[in-house]
């Protein structure tokens, strides 16, 4: 069966600086999604979670075993860090048998694991290439065919789509999905709700050390919406759009400027918003010719639960 | 939390449970080291010592062969512990020794730590004792090579071209000192450029500073020396304590007049300080500050 990880009022400080405070939570089979703004305490959770780094108070537990030093089970857990971390000098296929090797298997299982992850990640092309000359899509790749290489039963990923090419992403996420659809457990990060929405429909809010919230996507949807977005429309005539849509229970309020042409937009409902803005500008003939949306970011979602 | 999907594997892969999980590193870092081609030539010039004291060897049993090549050189190729002692502390010798260390040592920790590997090894069933064995062991097959293998070489040559035991009769300790002065060497040269390369995250500053302590030691052993005459300040260069352990343990004459147990002293110190350089420097995790 696949390890379980559960944290007590797991906490972590670096000296004065608070990298994680009271989590309590349990982590088991599929895939569980970590969201949270850079510095949110992710990666620390993630070291924590790996045994890389002990915990200041609490404890973190997989299967009952404290994780911290516990070498036989790193046997079971691939881990696939946020920085790019590899021995330039050698070849793809020379880096993936050292860490192979390292895991404990004898030269010809070597051989046969590595061989079959990086045809996982679709890197068997470059595999005698050295790695200082792999392009950032193929290095991210290869960092997770390190972490699948050995077959563990938990993957830990830090930010696996950071940098990546929308191509290069999706081949990412369907390389997770496999991965999890094999029945292991798997904890991927992101500070990008899109990613993590793309992978699973599990997630943990983490922000600045502590746990918000954690849930399934729709529960994490409605305190989203709960915040209202501010959409900016630009055009020749704002007015003539405000009045459009003013009426919509979806608008909370409508407001011109600073700048000519400027309407932004307040919603608690932004998924109807979205949907009718379109509609109107097609219907009416208006000359749209920017939308944005200043607030519609993770921080700003967090400021909100937060209460800021 | 809701658990959106469940599910169980059985591990059927198969997983050694190893006594020498530092192999792999040992393995990664002598391949890598051949790789370059600086480190071949100097490897080459590390073995020149080795190629003429083995000549040396076969002329002394052939002295009357080669009476007007050697005219009145002929005490310097005594096979006795002196010649060890010569070959052993020879500048030249431990210059290359120094070299060597430079191209396949200065990288082993500050490359990993340039390229934040630390965390990769340390997500494996790796201690950082394993860790630091697996890179120290790299070092030591090298030096062995240079001094270990040169050492049993002159040995097992001298009986051949003799043709009798009298070198093992006369100097039964010989195998002893010369196994125990490569094992000092190794480990000390070992400790000395791994606690210099964890202080860098560049490979060419922690080449300098391998290079810069060794000399610099031994000119300021020079200087002092110069000026005070004393040779209490052999002391002060790990060059000189490195020779003045490697005569003691040769059972030969000691170079300076200072008793070889205080370099010996000195040496183990300067072990222990970069012992406690590594283990504040090597680390699977950056510590935030």
């Amino acid at each position: 069966m696949s390890l379980v990880f559960k944290a007590e009022k797991l906490g972590k400080w670096y000296g004065n600086v608070l990298g994680l405070s009271d989590v309590t939570i349990e982590i088991g089979p599929g895939i569980t999604g970590l969201l949270g703004p850079n510095g949110a305490g992710k990666s620390t959770f993630m070291k924590l979670l790996t045994g890389q780094l002990r915990p200041s108070i609490g404890s973190i537990t997989a299967d009952g075993q404290p994780v911290w030093n516990n070498t036989s089970l790193f046997r079971r857990v691939g881990f696939c860090p946020e920085q790019d971390a590899f021995f330039e000098d050698t070849t793809g296929r020379e880096f993936l048998a050292g860490l192979l090797a390292l895991s404990g298997m004898g030269e010809k299982e070597v051989e046969e694991r590595a061989g079959r992850a990086l045809a996982f990640v679709e890197l068997l092309d470059a595999q005698d290439r050295l790695i200082r000359g792999y392009s950032r899509g193929m290095r991210q790749r290869l960092k997770i065919a390190q972490a699948i290489a050995h077959e563990p039963e938990v993957l830990i990923l830090d930010e696996p789509l950071n940098g990546l090419d929308p191509l290069s992403k999706r081949k990412v996420i369907r390389l997770i999905k496999d991965y999890r659809t094999e029945g292991r457990t798997v904890v991927v990060s992101s500070h990008v709700l899109p990613e993590i929405e793309a992978l699973t429909r599990t997630i943990v809010l983490i922000h600045q050390g502590k746990i918000l919230a954690q849930g399934d996507i729709p529960y994490i949807r409605d305190l989203i919406d709960a915040h209202p977005h501010v959409v900016a429309v630009r055009l020749d005539e704002p007015r003539r759009l405000g009045a459009l849509l003013v009426r919509d229970p979806s608008v909370q309020s409508v407001a011109y400027g600073p700048e000519e042409g400027l309407v932004t937009f307040e919603t608690r409902q932004r998924d109807r918003f979205f949907g009718l803005l379109p509609k109107a500008v097609a219907e009416s003939g208006l000359d749209l010719r920017e939308i944005t949306s200043p607030d519609d970011n993770l921080q700003a979602v967090f400021d909100y639960l937060v209460g800021k | 939390m809701p658990i959106a999907e469940q599910g169980y594997v059985h591990w059927e892969g198969r997983l050694d449970v190893r006594r020498r999980p530092w192999r792999p590193i040992v393995r990664l870092g002598i391949r890598l080291a051949f790789r370059r081609k600086a480190f071949k030539f100097v490897l080459g010039m590390a073995f020149l010592p080795t190629l003429v004291f083995a000549a040396g060897v076969y002329i002394s049993e052939r002295l009357d062969d080669f009476k007007e090549m050697i005219r009145g050189a002929d005490r310097f190729l005594k096979v006795d512990p002196e010649f060890f002692k010569a070959f052993y502390a020879s500048d030249y010798l431990l210059f290359w020794m120094l070299i060597i260390m430079v191209l396949a040592g200065a990288g082993l920790i500050a490359d990993d730590l340039r390229h934040k590997a630390l965390q990769l090894y340390f997500a494996r069933p790796l201690r950082r004792r394993d860790y630091l064995q697996g890179k120290a062991l790299t070092l030591c097959f090298f030096l062995l090579l240079l001094t270990l293998l040169p050492g049993f070489l002159f040995i097992v040559l001298k009986v051949i071209f003799s043709g009798s035991f009298k070198i093992l009769a006369e100097y039964p300790w010989l195998p002893l000192s010369v196994a125990a002065w490569s094992l000092v060497a190794a480990g000390f040269f070992s400790f000395y450029t791994l606690a210099l390369s964890s202080l860098s995250r560049n490979r060419r500053y922690a080449s300098i500073l391998l290079i810069a302590v060794y000399f610099l030691s031994d000119i300021f052993f020079g200087i002092f020396y110069g000026i005070f005459r004393d040779p209490a300040f052999t002391l002060l260069s790990v060059k000189s304590n490195l020779q003045q352990v490697a005569a003691a343990l040769l059972g030969a004459k000691p170079f300076f007049e200072v008793p070889w147990e205080y370099s010996a002293a000195v040496l183990a110190v300067l072990a222990v300080l970069a012992g406690v350089v590594l283990s504040r420097k090597v680390r699977g995790s950056e510590v935030i500050k």
